[in-house]
């Protein structure tokens, strides 16, 4: 993961039985940014962090983690 | 009347808009040979000003190309964090392409005499097809399903 971010989305995307596509649509953003935050590719903001959090029923903390040791 | 939704709709033209931008930007790279052909034809000033206005349609795709005939809410979902962080990866990847065209142009200077014209069309034109391929290929790559 960049930045030592690291995240369980897809995990829970298979829990609740969504594609990317039926997650960006809960969230408010696009397959795009689902697929490379799930992979990635991208460290989103913490505004769709929180949104995706929101989504899911989560706290944000439980689906992001610091990628470390301490983490 | 449109039957795709607005996500449905985000998602096809951000394929269509990274395809295009690997295409504008390689034929803008691939068509250098041909500008710079000597081919006897005395059309300079009319390939200056087809150059001038094709290098400002290209730089305006690589600053809005994205759903802008689709309404706002298209819009938002094409130009999203991960589109406009490529974006500035891209134009970052073009600055410096640039910055080494000219360096190198500078350099080449010393041994031949560089028509100031031809020098500014090679930098420019590293800089916008390079961020337009980048660009173009950031978003394949964050469209492409794991």
């Amino acid at each position: 993961m960049p930045e030592g971010l690291a995240n369980v989305l897809r995990e829970i995307r298979a829990e609740r039985d969504l594609t990317q596509a039926a997650l960006a649509e809960l969230v408010g953003v696009s397959r795009k940014t689902i697929n490379t935050v799930e992979n990635g590719i991208f460290v989103p903001s913490t505004l769709v962090a929180l949104r995706i959090a929101r989504a899911l029923g989560r706290p944000v903390e439980e689906i992001f983690r610091l990628d470390d040791p301490a983490g | 009347m449109r039957t795709k939704s607005d996500h449905e709709m985000a998602e096809t033209v951000s394929r269509r808009r990274s395809v295009m931008l690997i295409g504008l930007g390689a034929l803008l790279l691939a068509g250098q040979p041909l500008y710079f052909a000597n081919d006897g034809i005395p059309a300079a000033q009319l390939k200056t000003v087809a150059w001038l206005g094709w290098s400002l349609v290209l730089l305006a795709a690589l600053a809005w190309a994205g759903g802008n005939f689709f309404g706002g809410s298209v819009r938002a979902l094409v130009e999203d964090e991960i589109a406009v962080a490529n974006r500035a990866r891209a134009c970052a990847a073009g600055f410096w392409a640039a910055m080494l065209v000219a360096i190198g142009l500078y350099g080449f200077s010393l041994f031949d005499n560089l028509k100031g014209r031809e020098s500014i069309h090679l930098v420019v034109t590293a800089g916008i097809g390079i961020a337009l391929l980048r660009f173009g290929l950031l978003e394949r790559r964050a469209l492409h399903d794991a």
